[in-house]
């Protein structure tokens, strides 16, 4: 049955993730991005990792995802709008990207070997722990993330922010 | 642990100045701070830790990089008052650098991948803003989005290289990645392999490394030249402390996997970046592609991975810095003179203002690293230690790109001796006449005696 959902979801997100960039209308675009984290999500909640799985939905699906269509609608793109690639220019990013996929299925096929999947707890992905290894292990990078949105805050005050004559 | 204190701190302070109105006074608290937060650092010497359940290390290497980079970060807050009086968003770019320098700051102390990228990204986000400071020029805005979605794209290769790692190591701690990587030696799995090299390619991206760095001729030349300044002085000298440490320090057991590749980077580097400088004729730009070619010298460096590697890579990127922030100080003071940052505007210089043609000789032969200034001791402990694991080759080919860079290098110090003078004489104010006098100096010194530096970590 997981087994089953598994490639389910991961169809789901492959192809949907394929509609984003295939897709000549920017706001279905982002509605075949919504699909993918919904995918996405679905694998997180798979792995046990329940939390995560809302936080996802909440934040990516919701929030950014609404600002996204907002900012598309706002500056009114459409297909029209969308600037036209040259051809050479999508032959070549499809060769490069077709080639990372290569290395990257021929990488992970042989990746059999790698660790032994530990038994999982499946109380891993709660609040409780979470919280725990965030607060424990990862105080560090927890503090200093703070640092990372602080600085984003002031830049986005800073570029929008009207000059003094 | 302190310095990163004392900076966030700082940091805040600059942020709170505009609301409680101290921010006439912020220049000097900038100043200030910058001198507690590197005595702190010092203080660090030979007292290493590891912290927070090992996401930080300090050592002796990690307080070296940052003496290094607070200092330049302090003369170059010295050169750039312009920047900081720039009334409707003066403490923001305060906050900014001071944040900047708080992520170079965790790039040289990691110890788990986490940091490593919070790091990056601190000081990359910090940095797409900067570029984009000048908002009403169109280059800046250019530099500004060109840099944050090339360095976005970037971002995304070292996060998978990072995912990669983990799910082949089952960890984000580099000494248990560095253990696992030497325990399955013979047969790494291919996910380590993939891994690896996508953060090699993410890091190569961030020092500006061939092929991944035709961002940077545009970037450098958009951005307002003091963030420039920046960039090709603190943000190299950081994004190389970090490339060493993961290298050296993790995936130093296999080298096989990773070296080649490196080698070929590193060549291509020096070839690419020398080759392209010589066509250029704006100086800005053509300091651009110095700079990529100086990164092809500092990867070499991490392929030597001997005792002498690291402290021979800590020489290069003070004599590259100190260098490096001269030249920039005096192309802000010609090109806020003369209006252009062509190379012409150098014409006649030794004429006029022959302090100023001195110091800007001094920073060339540097540069191209002509003894006796600090860049040929540079090259030479940077070449001995690649010679020194075998690496002949490709320090014949650095040798031949230092050839070329010594010809563009020396079209500046052609041009400040033609006679052809332009009319306009180019003030150099007080501030300015000191700040260059120590740094030519300070060049000097350390070709003279680069004992001083050379055998420090």
């Amino acid at each position: 049955m997981t087994l089953y959902l598994f490639y389910f979801l991961s169809f789901l997100a492959v192809l949907s993730a394929l509609m984003v960039v295939v897709s000549k209308n920017p706001v279905h675009s982002v509605l075949y991005l919504i699909m993918t984290f919904f995918a996405i999500a679905g694998h997180y909640v798979l792995l046990n990792a329940q939390f995560l799985a809302a936080v996802h939905v909440i934040v990516y699906a919701g929030a950014i995802m609404v600002l996204f269509l907002y900012v598309i609608m706002m500056l009114n793109l459409n297909a029209d709008t969308e600037p036209q690639k040259g051809k050479w220019l999508r032959v070549a990013a499809t060769v490069a990207g077709g080639i990372l996929m290569v290395v990257l299925v021929g990488a992970l096929r042989s990746a059999a070997d790698t660790l032994p999947v530990t038994a999982h707890d499946n109380q891993i992905g709660m609040i409780k722990n979470l919280g725990k290894v965030l607060y424990k292990d990862f105080m560090l990078p927890f503090e200093i993330s703070s640092i990372l949105f602080l600085v984003a805050m002031v830049g986005a005050v800073m570029l929008g922010k009207k000059e003094i004559k | 642990m302190t310095t990163l204190i004392v900076l966030s701190a700082l940091g805040l302070v600059c942020l709170f100045s505009e609301i409680l109105g101290f921010r006439k006074l912020l220049h000097p608290i900038v100043l200030i701070g910058l001198l507690a937060s590197f005595v702190t650092n010092l203080m660090d010497w030979n007292n290493g830790a590891h912290l927070f359940n090992e996401m930080v290390v300090i050592d002796n290497y990690s307080v070296a990089f940052m003496g290094l980079m607070i200092g330049i970060t302090f003369i170059w807050c010295l050169m750039s008052p312009d920047f900081f009086t720039e009334p409707s968003s003066e403490t923001d770019h305060f906050a900014l650098i001071v944040f900047a320098l708080i992520g170079t700051m965790v790039m040289v102390t990691f110890a788990n991948m986490i940091m490593l990228f919070l790091g990056i990204e601190i000081l990359s986000i910090a940095l797409y803003i900067l570029a984009g400071s000048h908002k009403t020029k169109l280059s800046s805005n250019e530099a500004a989005l060109k840099y944050f979605l090339m360095g976005s794209f970037a971002t995304g290769f070292l996060l998978f290289g990072i995912a990669l790692i983990y799910g082949a190591t089952g960890s984000f701690n580099l000494a248990a990645i560095s253990s696992m990587i030497s325990e399955h030696h013979e047969q790494n799995s291919v996910m380590i392999v993939a891994g690896i090299l996508m953060m090699m390619i993410a890091l190569a991206f961030k020092v500006s490394a061939a092929p991944f760095h035709f961002w940077a001729p545009d970037v450098y030349q958009g951005a307002p030249t003091v963030i420039t300044a920046f960039m090709s002085t603190v943000v190299k000298t950081a994004a190389f402390a970090a490339f060493y440490r993961l290298f050296i320090h993790t995936f130093s057991a296999s080298p096989a996997i990773w070296a080649p590749t490196l080698m070929i980077i590193s060549g291509l580097t020096i070839l690419v970046g020398n080759i392209t400088a010589v066509y250029q004729t704006n100086f800005k730009r053509m300091l651009a592609y110095s700079s990529i070619s100086h990164a092809g010298y500092m990867v070499l460096a991490i392929l030597a991975m001997n005792q002498s590697a690291s402290s021979s890579l800590m020489f290069y990127a003070t004599a590259y810095s100190i260098s490096s922030i001269t030249a920039f100080a005096i192309l802000l003071l010609v090109s806020h003179q003369t209006g252009s940052d062509e190379i012409r505007s150098f014409n006649g210089l030794a004429k006029q203002n022959p302090f100023l043609s001195a110091v800007t000789l001094v920073a060339m032969l540097s540069l191209a690293g002509i003894p006796p200034t600090a860049g040929f001791f540079a090259k030479y402990y940077i070449f001995s230690a690649a010679i020194q694991n075998g690496y002949l080759g490709l320090v014949l080919i650095a040798i031949l790109g230092s050839l070329i860079g010594v010809f563009y290098y020396f079209r500046i110090i052609i041009a400040l001796f033609k006679s052809e003078s332009e009319e306009k004489e180019i003030k150099v104010n007080t501030l300015f006449r000191v700040l260059l006098l120590v740094t030519s100096l300070a060049a000097l010194a350390l070709g003279i005696a680069p004992g001083m530096l050379a055998g420090l970590i």
